[in-house]
């Protein structure tokens, strides 16, 4: 046993000394990425960008035009009004130059389109070439057609709501029609009461006749809503208004007779529910158009109370992708280069095992990793202040976990390559792969099923996704992601174990 | 294919390697090829070849870094490849190549390979300062091995062989890029570790350091030609041993065919001037009276007459072409010259 450790502490401690030998290493190891983090949250501004916009209009004199001219500049802060033109061409050419960012094409006789019950389209060109950047040019798209539409229909919700003002004054009349009908059938003079019952009747008409727009948009609003129509089947301004027509009082031939208590009793209905619709209309005027078209808004809360930045959520992912990248590659340059030398050779001839090689090799990187990591999370946690909602004893047992398994492929690879330059080539071909295929930039649930195992075959994976967890969200530790951590750690120290054996015994 | 069995003398009483139609072949070329010889514990064993003759090879297969492809090898009575670590240890290997850690300094170099050995850190001190005292490297013990000589680094590989003190030493040509001084100093180690019974296989391009060694195998091709002690080598290159008769007066035709008919002559006689003659005799000791005789006999007078130690160099290429001859001429004629011990 002693000497197994001293012959594995041969490699430990020239693994150590060899990196002390390089300071300048050490501290782009360490620094780098700091000051790369310090940069990218100084530098990024996270703010939508805004693009040049030119519209194309056939008739600049239409009403869509001058529409447009008036508030295109005011449809939203990421659109910039460079203008209008009739010259297709020579706005292509401008899109070409990159003197704008977005051709919008205003359709031809939208009005004549829109009568002949088909949508009226607006054309929207771009020169962009990146998929987040179109996606972006769509959305934008999408948002100011959005807006048009909204506009268009304020000015209907605007003219329904001076409607209602002349319903109102019809219903107000009708209310009183029913007092007064109420009144003559209690002192029994049926004379006056078919008066009144006429003058309601005429009002009534007219209101069922005027409430239209008004009336469609409320009810609209209450359907998708639960207005008061909706929860209880009765108040709605469209449930009003049928109870009104519907009501006795208003359909039946009065006849002379003794008792009108149950007339009484309907005008009694009647003016309770004019009264509503009443209440309901004047509630109707008072609505914003704007409100009324666009009844819903939205605010988004994190359940968190720390503003997370670009910067915070990249952190983990850095401190994850660098160790996996520095550790992959020492570990990979480690063998191939013992290799290319020839110090093999007296490996081969002398008592040590291939075991104590990779012992004492793992533990070595396992420290030189832990030390970067230490130090650049202090750096990280006081310099940046990037938070640490979850506990410090998880955020090293990840990291621990994420070196283990780094340097098992990095040894794979290093048993692997031929000569240092395939070494460097594989560690960057892991680089690469854990870049696009880790949720680093991409979020795994945009990557295909089948195409996902390579993300899982990624230390820079799970240990991501744990940081991430541990870091910025607070949460316990994610056991099936630690064991498969643990297990890609443990599969390739076997795999390595074994090449190594085999490179150990005679050629 | 014609079987070299070479054998030195005396040596089937305490062997340390024992090799047997040992062949390594890289596909389809042959490495090296029907090597068969044994190696006495105590002794020195050189073996001299040009480059590429298969010497780092035939040290790769006793060191077990290669697998024979036929034949076998034991050292120890084992081979190579099921050695326990405790075999190991009573072997040191010096490599052709320095392939110590360059960015380690030569005294962490040392150290490296101390733990490799299981050495106790406690007590590896001592020796490491022994051993680079000798190799005269310990005033630069702090410097980075990058930082050192070609020739300083071999003297870092050789103490470092030598620092847990193995029986059995394999040197693939230690002595490649050194001073002559330092080199005499190499063989004056190497006298010392054979004296204190360390045995010592040394593979060398340099043909005069045959005369250090106690056996010397001459390779070529692959082919392990000859293995002798440095006497019977030269002996053995040239049929015999050669004298320098040097006379007063010119010796003539006839005085020279005559020399040539004596029965202790081996072949024809060599003139380098009229009064002096090189002959090949059977053993110098007793030709040389007998050639006084004989000149005195003919009224001439002897104005020297000695034996001539021919150069290795000499012996080496006598021996390789006549090697070659004999393969071009069907081979059989190397397995003649082959005496069993």
């Amino acid at each position: 046993m002693g000497k197994f450790l001293v012959r594995a502490s041969a490699f430990l401690r020239k693994e150590i000394i060899e990196v002390l030998r390089q300071p300048r290493l050490i501290l782009a190891l360490v620094f780098g990425p700091f000051l790369i983090l310090l940069l990218f949250g100084l530098g990024y501004t996270n703010q939508a960008r805004a693009v040049r916009t030119l519209f194309v209009v056939t008739e600049q004199e239409s009403p869509l035009a001058v529409q447009i001219n008036e508030n295109a500049g005011t449809i939203s802060p990421q659109l910039i009004y460079e203008g209008m033109t009739a010259d297709l061409e020579g706005a292509r050419r401008m899109l070409r130059n990159n003197q704008i960012d977005m051709i919008v094409i205003v359709p031809e006789n939208a009005y004549q389109t829109i009568k002949e019950n088909q949508q009226a389209a607006f054309e929207i060109y771009h020169n962009e070439i990146d998929p987040a950047q179109v996606a972006y040019i769509q959305s934008l798209g999408q948002v100011y057609v959005q807006e048009v539409n909204r506009r268009v229909l304020s000015d209907v919700a605007q003219e329904g709501q001076s409607d209602a003002a002349t319903i109102q004054t019809e219903v107000s009349q009708a209310r009183r029609n029913a007092a007064a009908m109420k009144a003559a059938l209690q002192a029994k003079n049926v004379e006056e009461a078919r008066v009144q019952q006429q003058g309601m009747r005429t009002n009534i008409s007219s209101l069922a006749l005027a409430v239209g727009a008004s009336a469609g948009l409320l009810s609209g609003v209450e359907q998708n809503v639960g207005g008061p129509g909706e929860a209880n089947g009765a108040s709605g301004v469209g449930s009003l208004l049928d109870r009104v027509q519907s009501n006795p009082s208003n359909s039946g031939e009065l006849a002379e007779k003794e008792d009108y208590s149950a007339e009484i009793a309907d005008l009694d209905q009647q003016e309770q529910d004019l009264a509503e619709l009443e209440t309901q209309l004047a509630e109707f005027r008072s609505i914003s158009p704007s409100v009324l078209t666009q009844p819903f808004t939205s605010q988004v809360y994190g359940i968190s109370e720390f503003e997370f930045t670009p910067m915070t959520f990249f952190t983990p992912g850095v401190i994850v992708l660098l160790l996996q990248h520095i550790t992959v590659t020492v570990a990979a340059l480690s063998i191939v280069r013992e290799r290319r030398t020839g110090m093999m050779e007296l490996f081969r001839v002398s008592p040590v095992a291939s075991g104590q090689i990779m012992i004492g090799k793992y533990i070595s990187y396992l420290i030189f990793g832990a030390f970067i990591a230490v130090v650049l999370a202090l750096l990280l946690y006081y310099g940046l202040n990037v938070p640490m909602f979850g506990s410090w004893y998880n955020f090293a047992l990840v990291i621990f976990l994420v070196l283990f398994a780094s340097l098992g492929i990095g040894f794979f690879i290093s048993l692997s390559a031929g000569t240092e330059s395939q070494a460097v080539q594989f560690a960057m071909i892991a680089l690469l792969l854990s870049v696009f295929f880790s949720g680093f930039i991409l979020d795994l649930r945009y990557l295909a099923g089948p195409v996902r195992v390579v993300s899982w075959l990624l230390p820079s994976t799970y240990g991501t996704i744990l940081l991430q967890n541990i870091m910025l969200r607070g949460s316990a530790l994610n056991l099936t992601l630690i064991g498969g951590l643990a297990a890609i750690g443990v599969v390739m120290f076997l795999i390595s174990w074994i090449m190594m054996r085999r490179k150990m015994a005679n050629d | 294919m014609a079987v070299n069995y070479v054998h030195p003398s005396g040596v089937n009483g305490d062997v340390t390697v024992e090799a047997n139609e040992l062949t390594k072949q890289f596909g389809s070329d042959y490495a090296v090829q029907g090597l068969t010889f044994n190696i006495p514990r105590g002794k020195i064993i050189g073996f001299i070849g040009p480059s590429g003759c298969g010497k780092t090879t035939t040290v790769r297969l006793m060191t077990g870094i290669y697998r024979p492809s036929a034949g076998y090898v034991n050292v120890f009575g084992r081979p190579p490849d099921q050695f326990s670590s405790q075999v190991r240890e009573r072997v040191g290997y010096m490599p052709q190549l320095f392939v110590l850690y360059q960015d380690l300094s030569v005294w962490e170099n040392m150290n490296f390979v101390a733990s490799l050995y299981g050495m106790s850190l406690f007590r590896r001190g001592k020796r490491m300062r022994e051993l680079l005292q000798f190799v005269e490297l310990d005033n630069d013990r702090y410097k980075l091995a990058r930082n050192v000589s070609g020739g300083m680094q071999r003297r870092l590989s050789l103490a470092a062989t030598l620092l847990h003190d193995p029986e059995l030493i394999f040197l693939d040509e230690p002595t490649a890029g050194i001073d002559p001084i330092l080199r005499r100093k190499f063989w004056d180690q190497f006298q010392e570790l054979k004296a204190s019974g360390r045995t010592l296989f040394v593979t060398t391009q340099y043909v005069n350091e045959a005369a250090y060694c106690d056996y010397v195998g001459v390779m070529a091709e692959g082919r392990l030609l000859m293995l002798e002690t440095p006497e019977n080598l030269r002996r053995r290159a040239f049929n015999g041993e050669v004298v320098d008769l040097v006379t007063e007066q010119p010796l003539n035709w006839n005085d020279i065919n005559q020399l040539q008919q004596l029965p202790f002559v081996q072949g024809r006689a060599i003139t380098s001037s009229g009064n002096s003659v090189r002959l090949i005799v059977d053993e110098a000791s007793t030709a040389i009276p007998a050639i006084i005789n004989w000149v005195n006999e003919r009224q001439l007078q002897v104005k020297s007459v000695e034996e001539y130690l021919p150069p290795f160099d000499d012996v080496f290429v006598t021996i390789v072409e006549k090697a070659r001859a004999d393969i071009e001429n069907g081979s059989d004629a190397v397995t003649q010259e082959v005496r069993n011990g």
